[in-house]
């Protein structure tokens, strides 16, 4: 990959640097305002006076929505990384990270968890990642070889396996009858109030590393992106960069799920709204994803956990209602 | 020699006599199994269920309740405390920011990963259990106990056994044991099985449920409680919104079941049956009055 050449080194310093920008202001808003409305203020004296000065808002801010706010961080620009790299592989606008099946697959192991009465972390967590990785095996075994290749027996499958598993979910929450129905629900919406500091930093030691070999990977998806001749001429080793691609955006992906729930819309639209604004290389798209999805999925957690008098929306609400709008805007701006 | 042995005798004595006390001071063991560091007298306490906010207002320890769940109705000066999220959905922040030096919480319900954080935060957790009637009786006792209102507690306690023990005596005096199905959902029809509170009332209120069986809320097609001839048909306000009426009409088109043929649709406040509070024993004896009325006519 050259990355030698000025024109895209200052590019790509100048979109990451903006979006670094707006992800640490939100990351900020994100810690100064809560349900208990610490406000503005009290977020920037925590910064400075240390933790005599305040202890139960210092707990507040740096315990409670400190790790949340990181949480969404990396679930947001996983899930927008992963839909980038879902709409690179199978050269379609629509594909989207859960559009393997892996969001209905953990759902199903995440079922099958609070059913048998774990806690929610490790134990949901670990089934919900193993269902979704089920899934996926299900899906190689019946794509598998040379169909894995063609784009369409991929999202065919997915789609077919994400209908089954669905189903499933449904017959599971009809005959679940007691309390373990509200868990189900409130799990199958997306929660990420469960963060803790312990949690978010097993999940970072994970993504960042993945994050880095997909950014190895953005020009892989550049070439992929023109076609299978002309990505062979190129130099390009289909099948390695296929099978790289498909299994490190997965296993991302299905962890974030295992953690907290399947979030829609942001692997969706934020691809979309990033390549209306940067253009669609690959190399500026890649950090521009997990920037910029943290920064939405910071924003989108924000107004969630705010904008109801009591309690708090599902992020993927807030997710969908304010993607939209923003897409179409985009859109028209465009010209398209 | 013999005085240091009965210096010893004494000091033992004393220590043994104020460590096997009641759990008022230093590590508890809740209610389901866990040790929790009680402070010796709490003064900030949240309660995450509506049961347990009445249960700290019968003792006459609503002063050190500083927060409670959003459903906390009873008494009606329970709404004006601030609330932290309803019951099963507690809201972390909202309870941290109250400052608490002790927390209640009910095993069935509450959401653990809430519990394991508060406890990780060192504010401290008590978690009770409240089954059935006699553990309803044990939770009021221990609270009574971690809140130093012992005495009171044991008043309530013993209230409640006098009050059981003659709607039992009462029913004793009844010939038959009316079938009872006890509505708790309209869409689906939802009925309580086994292991619920409500099946206990039912059966110490002389009736027979007809939906006891090992799930705890099985559901009925309007075809199976035809079948099962309900001579008494309660419905509880829980499904809600003045729609009992819609509902009783609803049964009134099958007139095969005896509960409509001889006019026993009745309605209850699902407030009383369903919380573990002291109310219970109200709830028992409104069900004592419903299935043997008969046995009650003259009474207050």
């Amino acid at each position: 990959m050259d990355l030698k050449r000025p024109l895209l080194l200052r590019r790509l310093s100048m979109v990451s640097l903006l979006l670094l920008f707006l992800l640490i202001a939100a990351l900020f808003l994100g810690i100064s305002i809560g349900s208990t409305g610490s406000g503005i203020g009290q977020g920037l004296a925590t910064l400075f006076d240390g933790k005599d000065a305040d202890a139960m808002g210092h707990t507040i801010i740096w315990q409670i929505r400190f790790p949340r706010v990181l949480l969404a961080i990396l679930v947001g620009g996983t899930l927008s990384l992963g839909g980038l790299v879902f709409q690179a592989l199978l050269r379609n606008p629509l594909a989207e990270p859960y559009i393997l099946g892996i969001s209905s697959g953990s759902g199903i192991g995440a079922i099958i968890g609070i059913l048998a009465g774990f806690s929610r972390f490790p134990g949901v967590s670990a089934t919900a990642f193993a269902g979704s990785m089920g899934t996926l095996l299900l899906l190689f075994v019946m794509s598998s070889g040379q169909a894995m290749l063609k784009k369409d027996t991929l999202l065919l499958s997915g789609v077919m396996v994400n209908a089954f598993c669905a189903a499933l979910i449904m017959f599971l929450m009809s005959v679940t009858q007691d309390s373990r129905l509200h868990n189900i629900i409130f799990w199958l919406m997306g929660d990420l109030s469960t963060a803790d500091l312990h949690q978010v930093g097993i999940l970072a030691a994970v993504l960042i590393p993945g994050f880095v070999l997909l950014f190895c990977l953005s020009n892989a998806m550049n070439l992929l992106l023109m076609g299978r001749e002309l990505a062979q001429t190129m130099g390009l080793n289909i099948k390695a960069a296929t099978v790289t691609l498909l299994v490190a955006t997965s296993f991302m992906v299905s962890l974030t799920v295992a953690n907290c729930g399947p979030i829609g819309f942001v692997g969706l639209v934020m691809p979309h709204v990033l390549r209306l604004a940067f253009g669609p290389d690959h190399r500026i798209l890649v950090p521009a994803s997990i920037l910029g999805g943290g920064t939405y999925m910071v924003l989108c957690d924000l107004l969630a956990r705010t904008l109801p008098d009591q309690g708090e929306m599902p992020a993927g609400v807030i997710t969908a209602m304010i993607g939209v709008p923003l897409f179409i805007i985009l859109l028209k701006k465009s010209g398209r | 020699m013999k005085q240091i042995r009965y210096i010893l005798f004494w000091i033992t004595a004393f220590s043994l006599f104020f460590s096997s006390g009641p759990s008022a001071a230093g590590i508890a063991t809740d209610e389901t199994g866990r040790r929790v560091t009680v402070p010796d007298d709490p003064r900030r306490v949240v309660s995450f269920a509506p049961s347990i906010t009445e249960i700290i207002f019968a003792l006459g320890r609503e002063d050190r309740l500083k927060g409670v769940s959003r459903f906390s109705d009873f008494p009606p000066e329970a709404t004006r405390l601030p609330s932290v999220g309803s019951y099963i959905r507690l809201d972390l922040e909202k309870i941290v920011a109250l400052r608490p030096d002790l927390c209640f919480a009910t095993k069935d319900g509450n959401p653990k990963h809430v519990v394991t954080r508060l406890s990780a935060l060192g504010i401290p957790v008590y978690v009770v259990n409240p089954k059935n009637l006699e553990a309803v009786m044990t939770t009021i006792h221990r609270i009574g106990g971690v809140l130093n209102a012992g005495p009171k507690a044991d008043a309530i306690i013993q209230q409640m056994h006098t009050r059981i023990s003659r709607v039992r005596s009462m029913v004793a005096k009844a010939s038959t044991r009316p079938r009872v199905f006890f509505q708790i959902e309209i869409s689906p029809i939802v009925s309580v099985g086994e292991s619920t509170l409500i099946n206990e009332l039912i059966e110490i209120a002389g009736g027979i449920n007809l939906a006891k069986g090992p799930t705890p809320y099985p559901r009925f097609s309007r075809e199976q409680v035809l079948a099962l001839a309900p001579e008494v048909l309660i419905i509880t306000s829980m499904a809600r919104g003045g729609r009992f009426e819609a509902v009783k009409r609803e049964w009134g088109r099958w007139p095969s079941i005896p509960a409509v043929r001889n006019h026993r649709i009745l309605m209850v406040d699902s407030n009383l049956f369903d919380r573990p509070s002291p109310r219970l024993v109200d709830a028992l004896e409104i069900l004592a009055r419903l299935i043997h009325p008969g046995l009650f006519e003259g009474e207050k």
